[in-house]
């Protein structure tokens, strides 16, 4: 056998892995919105589409896919706009302190999320570090409601996918040439419509890698809109482990679960084509 | 004052001197070539000359009035990227007109303008494609073609042929040479090439280590070369070490050489300069002779090199094929214009 032929055989230990901890669990999932809830709250194993129907005429349902969809673009926007600017210095700085200025960029991911909820919790809650500041300076008078809400949960989802979408910009930044945006200027451009002609359009491709992870980490997050939404904010992922958890109403969960991954499988298509149109 | 001034140009990084006190005049309508080695601050100049970095000496002035703090995009600079530097996301149509929509030309005028760049270029008919479409000799008269359609004040062409394999650079030269002209546009030229700078350039600027070593005519450049590193540079060149002999007079190779004495010198001859000659063959008044055993002849097409060593050294002599080549070991004498030489000190590095 040759060399590439054994190639294929270092798949062997992953796909062993994935199999076990990744699609048997999978399967049982999908087999679990097929089974249906006894009179006494136990599940039962069956082949129904009941659960499928209560699910879809639930307008809970409905509306938990608009807060879900809604917090994740208003998340990936505020993040898209934070990280752009930081990825664009990253890549272009000749500082040798690039690395290291990447990798405090990138340092919150090594935080635990709890670890950072907590962090917000200190910072924006009633008597947090912004509102004990704007208060003394007499701004306002009564703290602002920035915890336990949806401005928490959008602020903390905005924070904890920036990393991803710094790397992601990073990644996606390769046909950005400095020697272009200098012919844009030596033809007569001024900086900022260098940046409108050349930097941007070049860049697009990039934003639509970031923006597609972001959506997708914002839509399958859990502990941010559990934990600063102070059960106050309902979205798909909070909704699956309350019903998995909580109400242990497990063909419920399975099918919001298998509803939110068909959900993002089809954004992760849109945005792709979106991305390989821009590429061209 | 000339049309283009740089005055005492110079440009640090940190301890480095990339560019260092570099003064030259261009006439308007000019062809000057910056040639030189990679990392002799040619491309620095360029740089500068378009805005893209900022000296941290000297002036520059441009038609009577000073660019040095102009930005770039004010500059009306025809600037030719070697790596072209074409759009990726824009047609080749809207790359021409690029600079044009920048100035806020009607669309009526940029149209015509890019089809009048397109034909220039001899690329009519392709203004739908991608550059990444295009071959890269296409690509090259794209980039000439966006720069000009500007009406630039300067075009700055940056090692623009570099990257082309030898029969296209060939026609390229050609045909910049012959835009260039015909337009009339002041044009500098980098290049390390130097069949480039003596072909597509009115005066040549040989540039070493951050300074102009020698500006002049291409035969300037290679009769009669300033230093030693533009006689080294610039075309072949036979550096023969000089000695004294017991009464004082100049020696090569332990023969006397009617040249003056100095301590620590090679006298140069460039190789085409010299011709062999039987032994027994007097040597005239103004002429100098030297002679050695042929140790090798190489045949290269248009011409002969035939490699004579002597007493302490090699040296090559150019002459025309056809002229029958002098066969290998024999000795021979070695004789050039006494004119044609000059002496040049070793330097120390």
């Amino acid at each position: 056998m040759t060399a590439s032929r054994r190639l294929p055989l270092l798949l062997i230990p992953a796909t062993l892995f994935l199999l076990v901890v990744y699609v048997w669990p999978s399967l049982g999932l999908f087999r679990n919105a097929f089974n249906e809830v006894g009179p006494t709250g136990a599940m039962v194993e069956a082949w129904s589409l009941e659960t499928w129907r209560v699910t879809f005429h639930d307008s809970f349902t409905f509306e938990l896919t608009l807060n879900s969809l809604w917090l994740s673009a208003v998340s990936t926007l505020i993040a898209l706009c934070l990280a752009y600017p930081v990825s664009l210095f990253l890549f272009r700085t000749d500082s040798r302190f690039r690395g290291l200025l990447a990798v405090v960029a990138i340092l919150p991911m090594l935080v635990s999320g709890v670890v950072r909820v907590f962090g917000w919790l200190a910072i924006l809650g009633d008597r947090g570090l912004v509102n004990t500041t704007l208060q003394s300076l007499g701004l306002i008078s009564a703290p602002l409601k920035l915890v336990f809400n949806w401005t928490g949960v959008t602020i903390g989802l905005a924070e904890s996918i920036m990393p991803y979408m710094i790397l992601a910009l990073l990644a996606g930044f390769g046909r950005l040439d400095r020697t272009l945006e200098e012919a844009a200027r030596s033809l007569g451009a001024s900086p900022f419509r260098t940046f409108r002609r050349v930097t941007l359009p070049l860049s697009l491709p990039a934003i639509a890698l970031a923006a597609g992870l972001g959506f997708v980490l914002s839509m399958s997050a859990y502990i941010t809109p559990k934990l600063l939404g102070g059960g106050r904010v309902f979205v798909l992922a909070t909704e699956i482990f309350e019903q998995a958890t909580t109400n242990t109403n497990w063909p419920v969960a399975a099918v919001l679960a298998i509803y939110t991954l068909v959900l993002l499988l089809a954004l992760l298509v849109v945005s792709n084509l979106v991305a390989r149109r821009l590429q061209r | 004052m000339s049309y283009l001034e740089l005055a005492g140009l110079q440009k640090r990084y940190g301890n480095s001197v990339a560019v260092d006190d570099v003064s030259l005049s261009v006439e308007q309508g000019e062809a000057v070539a910056l040639l030189g080695p990679s990392g002799c601050g040619k491309t620095t100049t360029l740089r500068m000359l378009a805005g893209l970095i900022e000296p941290n000496h000297g002036t520059m002035t441009l038609d009577g009035s000073e660019i040095t703090r102009l930005p770039a995009h004010k500059r009306n600079m025809g600037y030719v990227f070697q790596s072209y530097a074409l759009f990726p996301h824009l047609s080749v149509g809207r790359n021409i007109a690029f600079g044009l929509e920048e100035r806020g030309v009607s669309r009526a005028e940029i149209d015509k303008r890019v089809q009048e760049g397109l034909a220039l270029v001899r690329l009519s008919g392709l203004e739908q494609r991608r550059p990444k479409e295009l071959s890269g000799g296409q690509q090259q008269r794209v980039a000439l073609a966006r720069a000009l359609v500007i009406q630039p004040s300067v075009l700055l062409l940056d090692e623009s042929l570099s990257n082309l394999d030898a029969k296209l650079r060939d026609a390229m030269r050609h045909e910049i040479r012959s835009i260039q002209r015909t337009l009339g546009i002041t044009t500098l030229f980098v290049t390390h090439d130097q069949v480039e700078a003596l072909t597509m350039c009115d005066r040549i600027a040989v540039m070493h280590r951050g300074r102009i070593a020698q500006i002049g005519s291409a035969e300037d450049i290679y009769d009669r070369p300033a230093t030693r590193f533009v006689a080294e540079f610039v075309g072949r060149a036979n550096l023969l070490p000089l000695a004294r002999d017991g009464q004082g007079r100049a020696t090569i190779w332990d023969q006397a050489v009617p040249v003056e004495a100095a301590d620590d010198a090679d006298l140069f001859v460039r190789p085409q300069r010299m011709r062999i000659v039987p032994v027994s063959e007097p040597a005239g008044g103004d002429t100098a002779r030297l002679i050695g055993r042929v140790l090798r002849s190489v045949f290269v097409g248009d011409h002969v090199e035939v490699l004579v060593e002597g007493a302490g050294g090699q040296l090559t002599v150019e002459m025309p094929s056809g002229s029958g080549a002098p066969t290998e070991g024999t000795e021979v004498s070695i004789v050039w214009p006494r004119a044609e030489s000059r002496v040049f000190a070793r330097e120390a590095s």
